[in-house]
This record gives structure tokens, sequence and C-alpha cells, in this order.
């Protein structure tokens, strides 16, 4: 079932150019600091200097000319000061507590950069500083101490349910929530060992190559306009309109084009969204802010910090009868959108094998931190480096391989989730394992790994993972968030054409060219009959955000199926099919000299089959899951201990492959920034602030570091939303990290659980481990 | 804040016009040729903002490689994508060839120079140790005349060189690698490209058979300048390499530095694998 | 302010600007001259968005005082690559291969592929690797990035 390119009719399947290439490709693209705004100020945000404290006052030097300026503090905010985010609790600008260093205080814009810079500079604070917690590590012992209480502890009775966060106990949790299958201690009395280790990864930044930028525009009618780069234009208006004492329909957001995002311009621009909106009301002007790259990475959200405990019971035959797991991540200093990305892990902590016995307690630990935000994976990403860097620490604990071992307990149709969720259609397990197993060749290069030993130049290692990534939003929250697509047909240049009118931003994944692709499929013309412009929500309905892998999934599928409405719409009234471009072309032209425009709205709604209960976090986690095995092949040079990944073997199951030119692309990116969480993204807190601060000192790959690639994909289309296609843009970031610890550990015989593995941390291990083995 | 577009800039025909702006307190103005180091820490405040820079990037006199019997003499505004595609470097330099070619990426090459990176005096200035190794000389000029200084004083603490106010880096007089030499290049950085070393080394030498015969041995981005290391240099001569000597030479090297931990990389590990490459160098050195 | 005036070949097209020495060849060519294709993603010469060539060569114009850019000197945007047979190939194979994603790196890094064609219009696979180094995208891994330059090379003016 591997799929060969442009192997279909139709353009479904087909690897068709991007609809977008020829702009960017001749530099036409214009991006939030390209747009030319005219009269257009510039804002510079005054920042707390303190992890935390009490804000006395803010106030503008009396010495300062500030009359070509405006300044705004909290007192300026038109409604509450919060952004609405998931529990309303974070203010837009600071002004009682502080919480964290660079948390926003006020807002300066002038007409140029320059002079609002230097109006900033002279923004007075008064600050009582309060003791602060800084660091994961601190959230851990306080774990490990019983000091972070929360509900799940308290209240789930074991083998009966979950219990939903609600209102913890200790201040240090944002929440918390647990996954409860059978009776796990049920099945640690049942197993022949048991089997425990600590797994761990810092922050990782987005870095995305196009800073972040927008430019609120006050309108006419008293309402205010934003532009720029965003992933998500109507979250912008749902978290804003509150503060901003605005009506939704007068908080217009508009996307420009957006240089990279990977969640990093999910919940974010919702914040810098408030800083220019709320000068450009005051000064009745437009705002603009783009961030220079050391803002961008010291003031914008990075992936959660994660410490996660596996305690495991299997039997001597590799049968694993309990999986415990604590999944601790590390929130920030505002709950934001945390606690659906500890779901997301959580659901994805103990995912992938059969088990009877499942306990998972995830919590979110609130340090006095930038708050951590969306990353590519969501919380799985932290979740799948910890069991399947465990995974192989079973295996070897039975004797068994860690091919074999996975085999034998990986998921199958037929067998249940941690929720409870029974798996039916759409499985691509084992065929993902199969597939990458094959093509690798691992059973053969594993037996021939180096483990260490002794006189070689070069350790060799093979490793691999396997995995599951939940598409589109947990249980039936597709259906609850009333996705709605439209398309409209009209005339362009007197040729009819196709409006897409999604709120579903293209942000290099390919949204633009796969939804196109599919609308096109859905009305049976070419790709130059569908045009999808940028969204603009005073345009398009409310398609829902552009994450969880769910774009091509629920929005794609929602536009096949209006356009396959609108074509039949056409073909009734014209009383004949729709036969290509040409046809549709005079079908849809006397349709519009005699109807006028036509729009289709469709809505998206889940099978009734999906069941999921919130409360317990019981049933159907996903309405699919898409598959995934990963195999790295490292080289350790053993003078220097520098790591090498020479080659990735990845094989993915996305259900219907869209576009199998632009889903490698996106795989081959995905899995570079998977390289990168592995081996070389590092950036820690040192005194309550990010310790890098430039691309020279967050390192990412270069075209030098990445390994040879080879990627395949077995297709298991989800059915149910046709033409088929499940999440791929979060995967390819979820399974190679421990893919690599697990070659590594292959190669050198040494087992690495803390992110990003470094030549520097092997060494420590090395001599801790010779030290060892002198006694 | 000060910003880029208040600082003058004084564009000097030839060096003496530059000589001259240099002599006068009044008319004097920071260096900068290439300006990879100098433009990213004024903007980003690191280095304070100067009134005035004056450009070297065109005079003349500081263009060109050119060799003599002993010698190779490399234009102080030599960029290091000249040096990396310059035969004579190639031949005479190697390891400094194997340096300018892992700086940056080609943008950065094209525009960085050998004095800019000298002058810039970074403990991680990746030209640093193979410029140690040749014993080479470095000519700074001033209106009343030109001075000749051995790179090994040239370099006085971090980020510290022995110019005065009104001095200009002119060239640097490399000694080239006699017929039976070796020497290489090798630097861990984080990257494979484009990365400010952890820990980096070039050296000099020759061996018959199994015997070294002399050596030459720099370090850096392991001291606040880049070091030679003359104790073990003088050790290793007259050595027998084998597992024992390597071994010792090993944990030598690691005993003479004292590093020191940051973003980079950690003392401990520097220390370790600044003997690990010293031994690749001397395996290196009398392989077949 | 101190202003200074320089007279290039921008994309083939005289231009003369009047401004600081110092300020920054990018502000100069996004702002001074509207050609807003190089991009800012660093501005300290990390992620070589804002490459442009002079006189042939990739440099990052985020790190240029324009002042030292000298009269007659040749620069070429990601604006002027259409006009040159080379920069039309490149651009019709990048889109062919999916190597722009985002789009954002594309500016510099299509014009790194330009100078290495027209240097070296046969380069290996570790050549064009090294070549785009100094280019950091995000979005592909790359590999695109490197089909792509390969697919221009066995078209290259000269190489058919």
């Amino acid at each position: 079932m591997t799929v060969a390119e442009n192997s279909r009719k139709g353009l479904v399947g087909r690897g068709v150019s991007r609809v977008d290439a020829s702009d960017k490709v001749r530099g036409l693209a214009r991006y939030a600091d390209d747009l030319d705004v005219p009269g257009c100020w510039h804002g510079v945000i005054v920042r707390s200097p303190v992890s935390r404290g009490t804000l006395r006052s803010v106030k503008l030097d009396p010495a300062c000319d500030a009359s070509k300026a405006v300044v705004v503090t909290a007192q300026d905010i038109p409604g509450p000061n919060i952004v609405v985010m998931h529990d309303r609790a974070m203010p837009l600008l600071a002004f009682d507590e502080i919480r964290y260093i660079g948390e926003p205080l006020a807002v300066v814009a002038a007409p140029t950069r320059r002079q609002a810079i230097e109006v900033a500079e002279h923004v007075r604070i008064e600050i009582d500083e309060l003791p602060a917690i800084l660091t994961t590590a601190e959230l851990v012992r306080k774990f490990k101490a019983g000091e972070l209480k929360t509900g799940v502890e308290q209240n789930a009775p074991r083998g009966v349910g979950g219990f939903a966060g609600g209102a913890p106990e200790s201040p240090d949790v944002l929440c918390s929530q647990s996954i409860v299958k059978g009776d796990v201690e049920k099945g640690f009395a049942e197993a022949d060992q048991i089997v425990e280790a600590e797994y761990t990864a810092g922050h990782q930044e987005q870095l995305y190559i196009e800073p972040q930028g927008l430019v609120a525009i006050p309108q006419k009618d008293g309402g205010i306009l934003i532009e720029g780069s965003m992933q998500c234009p109507y979250y912008i208006q749902h978290e804003l309109h509150e503060a901003l004492n605005l009506p939704a329909g007068k908080l217009r957001v508009r996307q420009a084009a957006v240089g990279g995002a990977f969640g990093g311009k999910e919940e974010f621009p919702s914040m810098l969204a408030g800083y220019c909106a709320l000068p450009a009301m005051k000064a009745k002007k437009p705002v603009k802010i783009v961030y220079d790259r050391h803002q961008d990475i010291l003031y914008t959200t990075k992936r959660h910090p994660v410490w996660v405990r596996h305690k495991t019971g299997v039997k001597k035959d590799g049968t694993i009868t309990a999986l415990k797991v604590d999944f601790l991540l590390d929130g920030g200093a505002y709950l934001t959108l945390s606690d659906v990305v500890m779901y997301r892990g959580i659901l994805h902590a103990a995912m992938g094998y059969r088990c009877d016995h499942v306990f998972v307690n995830g919590i979110v630990g609130r340090t006095n931190t930038f708050p951590s935000g969306a990353f590519r994976g969501f919380g799985a990403p932290q979740a799948i480096w910890g069991v399947e860097s465990h995974v192989d620490a079973l295996a070897r604990a039975c004797g068994m391989t860690p091919h074999e071992f996975r085999l034998k307990n990986c998921l199958r149709v037929g067998d249940t989730t941690p929720t409870g969720m029974v798996l039916r259609d759409s499985v691509g397990s084992p065929a993902v394992l199969e597939e990458a197993l094959k093509t690798s060749r691992f059973a053969d290069k594993f037996a021939k790994c180096s483990r260490g030993r002794k006189g070689a130049r070069k350790w060799y290692g093979i490793g691999l993972s396997f995995f599951a990534h939940g598409s589109g939003f947990t249980g039936d929250g597709e259906s609850k968030i009333g996705t709605k697509v439209a398309l409209d047909l009209g005339f362009e240049n007197a040729s009819p054409v196709v409006f897409i009118r999604v709120s579903s931003t293209e942000m290099g994944q390919g949204a633009l060219t796969v939804l196109s692709q599919m609308a096109a499929d859905g009305l049976g013309v070419d790709l130059d009959r569908v045009r999808y412009p940028l969204p603009d929500t005073g345009l398009v309905p409310n398609s829902g955000p552009t994450v969880a892998s769910r774009t091509t999934m629920v929005v794609g599928s929602t536009v096949y199926s209006a356009a396959c409405k609108l074509r039949q719409r056409l073909e009734e009234s014209a009383g004949r099919p729709i036969a290509g471009s040409k046809s549709f072309e005079q079908i849809a032209s006397k349709y519009l000299a005699e109807h006028g425009p036509l729009r289709v709205v469709e809505a998206f709604k889940l099978p009734d089959t999906v069941r999921w209960d919130q409360a317990t976090f019981r049933g159907d986690a996903y309405p699919a899951f898409a598959w995934g095995c990963n195999v790295a092949e490292v080289e350790v040079d053993t003078r220097t201990l520098e790591i090498k990944v020479k080659k990735v073997t990845a094989c993915f199951d996305v259900g219907r492959v869209i576009n199998p030119v632009l889903v490698k692309g996106q795989v081959e990116g995905g899995l570079t920034q998977a390289l990168g969480y592995a081996v070389m993204e590092k950036i820690g807190i040192k005194g309550g602030r990010f310790d890098a601060n430039r691309m020279q000192t967050y390192v990412i790959p270069t075209a030098l570091d990445v390994p040879e690639y080879d990627i395949t994909f077995v297709e298991y289309p989800y059915e149910f939303a046709a033409p088929g296609a499940k999440g791929v843009g979060e995967m390819p970031m979820d399974g190679l990290a421990p893919a690599i610890a697990n070659a590594i550990e292959a190669a050198t015989g040494i087992r690495m659980t803390d992110l990003p593995i470094t030549p520097e941390k092997l060494f420590k291990e090395v001599t801790t481990k010779c030290a060892k083995d002198a006694k | 804040m000060k910003f880029l577009e208040d600082m003058d800039c004084a564009f000097p025909k030839n060096l003496q016009e530059a000589l001259k702006l240099m002599a006068d307190e009044k008319s004097r103005g920071r260096p900068i040729a290439g300006g990879t180091d100098l433009m990213v820490q004024w903007s980003s405040g690191v280095l304070p903002m100067p009134e005035r820079a004056i450009d070297l990037s065109g005079l003349p006199e500081l263009k060109g490689v050119s060799e003599n019997t002993d010698s190779v003499v490399i234009g102080a505004a030599v960029t290091h994508a000249e040096m990396r595609r310059s035969p004579i470097v190639q031949v005479h330099l190697p390891s400094l060839a194997q340096a300018a070619a892992t700086i940056g990426g080609a943008q950065i090459q094209a525009r960085g120079t050998i004095a800019g990176s000298v002058a810039n005096a970074s403990p991680a200035g990746d030209l640093g140790p193979s410029l140690l190794i040749t014993n080479g000389r470095v000519v700074v000029a001033s209106k009343a005349g030109e001075r000749e200084i051995e790179l090994a004083k040239f370099f006085l603490g971090y980020r510290k060189i022995d110019l005065q106010p009104d001095e200009l880096i002119v060239r640097f007089i490399l000694p080239k690698i006699h017929a039976g030499c070796r020497e290489s290049f090798r630097k861990l950085g984080p990257r494979a490209a484009q990365a400010i070393s952890k820990v980096m080394g070039s050296y000099r030498g020759s061996a018959k058979g199994k015997e070294v015969k002399d050596f030459a041995v720099a370090l850096g981005s392991v001291a606040p300048i880049p070091i030679r290391l003359p104790e073990f240099e003088q050790w290793i001569v007259g050595k027998e390499i084998g597992k024992k000597v390597l071994d010792e030479a090993e944990q030598r090297v690691a005993a003479m530095i004292k590093p020191i931990d940051d973003i980079r990389s950690t003392a401990e590990y520097r220390q370790w694998v600044s003997g690990r490459i010293v031994r690749g160098f001397l395996e290196e050195l009398v392989a077949e | 302010m101190k202003t200074i005036t320089r007279i290039w070949k921008v994309n083939g097209e005289e231009k003369t600007v009047k401004v600081p020495p110092m300020r920054r060849l990018l502000d100069v060519l996004r702002e001074d001259l509207g050609l807003k294709g190089a991009k800012e993603g660093c501005g300290e010469g990390e992620c070589g968005t804002c490459t442009v060539l002079i006189n042939g060569a990739p440099m990052v114009s985020c790190l240029i005082p324009a002042g030292q850019v000298r009269d007659g000197t040749e620069i070429m945007t990601v604006e002027g690559l259409e006009k040159t047979e080379g920069g039309r190939l490149l651009q019709e194979v990048y889109a062919d291969k999916g190597s722009a994603q985002c789009g954002f790196c594309i500016p510099g890094m299509i014009l790194s592929s330009y100078a290495l064609l027209s240097r070296n219009p046969n380069p290996d696979e570790a050549a064009i690797r090294e070549a785009h180094a100094g280019n950091l995208c995000r979005c592909t891994g790359y590999q695109k990035i490197v089909e792509a330059v390969q697919a221009a090379a066995r078209k290259w003016p000269g190489n058919k």
C-alpha cells in the first residue's frame, strides 16, 4: 500500500506544485513586516525586570517629552484586563502581581520605532520583588516531596475513573488530570518485574524564521483590524474582544503570509495583537510591532519542559501488565492553554501498547517563567519521548529485542487504548512498524550495534520508536467547535471560480494547496478554477484554529463535501454533469448569470459512534489516530563523543495522502525539527530568564546536519472524512528523539534520559560508568 | 539607545589616508572591514557604538595573498573565502585554510577578514590556533611606521590585543609548513556548520617513523585567548607514539588547561576533549 | 544625520541612494528602494534570509553598512532573479520540488543556489549542502532544497 507519486486520477494523491509557490520563489509574498500601512506607528513593550513581584507603579518620567507618543498601561484597557485563554487568569498588561521576567507592563507607540524606544526608556517602574520558582527541577523536587497536591491524588479512587482538574490544592499546580484503566496495582501484582525510570526534556523554541509581527489598524466604525503573522485569526478575536471592549464583529482579523509558526503563532499572537491594539485605539493610529530575534526568543512561548516517570510491570514473556505514568509539565507563569497540552500529553504517554491496567497522572506546574505554549506535537513529543525510551528498557528487561517487544505488544485492530477506545478503523499499526523495520533492515543492523565496544574509532547504533498521534481535537471536540466552511462561486475577470472561505491558515504546511486539491476534486475541475485567499474574519466562517493536525482531515474533508454539494447544485441546475474545467465554466457562467453568486456552507460533524467523556477521560480520545515508526541510525565518535545521526527511516500512516510531494517535505522538516530537539536545541533558565537569545546561541540544524531520510507512507484512510486524510503536521515531531536515544544506547551502551543529548552529557555518563566499572 | 544610523563612517582610499585619520584622536574611528562581528555587537549592545567607523574594506594595501621562500603573506582585509580558496594558503597553510572554511556560512566567509577575526579577539576566534602554530608574525602600522609582533605575544587577554589606538593591522607573515611536516585543524561545535566552537585545535609537526621530531599545538575556546602548549610540545618531542604515550599525552593536555562552563559546553568536557583532540593529532602525525 | 550618496546597479538597474553610511544594506533595500523580497530573520547574520548577491557573491545584507557598498557594485536581490535564465530556472524547480514551504527563507536560499550554480554548475550533494549552510530553514529539512538545486544543475545554462 505504499504510495507512488501521481498514482491517482483527479488531484487528490498527486504531487501538484504549491499554489503559493510562485509568489514565494519570486519574493512577492507579503509577510507582516512587508505590509504597507500608511501612517503606521511602531510599538515597543515595557517589561518586568523581575520574575515575581508586586507592581507599585508604572510611570513616564515627567522630564521625557512624550508629546509624539502614547503610553498605555493596564489603566488604559477598555474592558476587563484579561487575555481569555482557558481560565481568564492572565492579564493583558500586568497591574498587580508580576509573575515572570519580561511580563508586559506598558506599551509605548510613536511614529517611528526609534521614537518609541526613546520614550520607552523613560518609563519608570516600581516593583516590590517576591520569591519565585524558576525551574522545572524545582517543580519536580516539590512533586517528589509531595508538595504539589492535585485533585487527582486526593480524589481519584483507583480503577474507577479519572478526576477532572477542577480546583487544585497547591498554588504551584495550574491543572491536573488522570487517566485510569483497570487497576494498576493489580497489574503490578501480576508482573514478574517492575521497571522504573525518569525522562526529562527542557524548553524548545519554535524558531520560525519570520519573527512575530502584527499591525493593528483603527477602522472608521470604531473597530480594529489586526493583520499579520498568525495561525488562528478567530483566536485573536475570541481572546481579546473583552479586553478591548469590542463586539467580535468590530475586531476583524486578517492573516498575512506567515513565515513559519509550528504552534508558536497559535496563542501568542493573541497577546501581541493586544499590545498593538491598545496603543492603536488610544492614538487612533495604526500600530505595528515586529519582534526582533532577541525579543522573539526571550519573550514568546516555548515547548513545555517535561519530567515523566514510568513505572511498568512486565511478565517474563514480554506481556505488559501495568503502566503507571507521572507526567509533569512546566507551564510557566500562566495556564494559557497548558491544560490541553497536558491532556494531549497524557493521552499519548501510555499509548501504543496493549495493557489492561493503566494509570496516568498529569500535572501542569507553575513557575515564574514565560508561559509555555503550543509547539508542534502539543505535549505528545514529550510523552512519546518518555514512553518510547522506556519501551526499550522494558524489552531489555524481558530479554527481547526492541522490535520483537514492540511487535508483540503494539496495539492492533480490536485492542483498546488507555482511555478504553476500541481501535476499529484506519489503524496503521502494525503496518508502519513492519514497513519501517523492513525498509531499514532493522533486525540485521541491530545485531551489529557497537554497544560501547572498546577500541572502536566509531560506535554504530540503530534505534526505533513507534507511536500514534491523535488527529484533530480530543474526543468529540471537533463536533463541538462547529467547524464551518463556505465555498463561494463567483466571477473573477469574467471567468467563474470557486473561493474557499475558511479560517484555516497557510503557514508553510501546504493548506492552501491540499485544500484546493480537495475542493477541485469535489467540483471535478482543475486547480486553476479554485481560489483560496488568506483568511479574513470579516469574510470567512470559523473553520477552527489551524492546529492539532486537523486542517487536512477536518477542514479539508468539509471543503471536499461542500465542493461535492456545490457541484451537485450546478449539475442539477444545468441538467448535465460537470466534466472538467471547460464544462464547469459553461455551467457555472450560466448559473451565475441567471442566479447570481452562490455560497455553499458546510459544517463538520463526527459520526455518532465517537463517544468521549471529558469528566472521566474515558472513551474515544480522538476521531482517529495517525501512526508512525521512526528508525534512527547514529554514529558516535569515540574520540570526542560527538553524535552524528546518519540516517532516518520513517514510515507513517496519515490516512489518504493528498499530496505526496508536500507531505514528504513537511515530514522531512518535522523530522529535522525533532532532530534538533533530540541532539542540539538547548535553552535553559538562568536567573529566571532564557539563557539563549540569539540564533547563534539557540542552535538549529543546518543543511549539513540533517541525515539521509528514507520516508514511506502506508495508507489507512479515515473513511468517515472523505477523501480520507488523517493528521500529519505534528507526527514527524513525535518520535525521533526517543529513536535517537535508543540508537545511542545501542551504540554506546549508555541510556540517555535528558534532552537534548549532547556530547557533554554523554561524557558525564561515560565517566560515571567508567568509575562504576572500575569498582 | 544608539542607532547605527547615527554613526559616521570614513572611507579612506588608501592605507596612508587611513593611518592619517587614525593618528588624530579627532578623526579616529573604529576600524571596520567585513563587519561580521562589529555590526552584530553594535546593534545588540554588546559593544558600545562609537561616534565613527573607519572602513578598511577598500584599502588596496590590505588585500592579497602572496608568498616568498619561507612565508605566506596575507593582507589584513583578506576574507575567509579568499583564504580557503587560495592555492597558496591551501598548500602552505592547510590548517588555516581548513579553519577559514569552518567560519559561519558562505555569506560570512565572503565578508569576514583575517584581521577582523584576530582583532575581535574572541576566545572562540576560529583562526587563532591555526595562526599560532605557524610561529608567525603580525605587522601593524601607524603614521609613525610599522611594527612586527610575534602572534604568540599579540593576544594579551580576553578580547585584548597588542594594538595601539592609532595602529591598524596590515598583514600577517606566516611561515610555510616544511616538506615532511603535517598540520591540520579540528573544531568541535554544536552543529556541523555555522558553529561557534566548543573547543578547537591545530597542530603542525613532523615525525620519523613513530618518533615525534617537531610538534606545535594550539587550542582555542579553552582559555581567554588562543593558546600554545609549550611544555607539552617539549615533552612530546622525541617520544615514540604508542598507547602509553598517547594516554599520557591526553592526560597532560587536560591537566594544562582550565576551560570554563558556558552556554556552548562544560569545563569538564572541554578539558577532556582537548586531550582527545591532541591525541588524535599525534595519531595522525605518525600515521602511514 | 550625515548621509552619503552611492550609485549601484541593483537587479540590472542603476539606483542612486542617499543614506547614512552605517545604515544596513537590508534597510536600504527594503525601505529606500522598496525591495521587500529580502527578509530580516535575525539581524545578526545567522539565518541568511537577508542574503543578497554582491558582485555575484552571497552576503548577508543585515551586516553590511550601506556606505561600504561602493559605486558601481552589482547587487542582486530575489526580485532580480527572473531577469536571468538561471534565476528563472531556479524559480521553476523550487516550485516544482516543493522547496518553498513558509517561504520566508527562500529569498536568501534561492540566491545562495544561484551563486553556487553560477560558480560551480556541477556541484555534488556535499557542495550543495555547504553552499546553503548559511541559510537556515525551519520547514523543509533542506532535502527539497537540495533536490531543487540538483534539478537546476541538470538544466543550468551551459550545462545542457
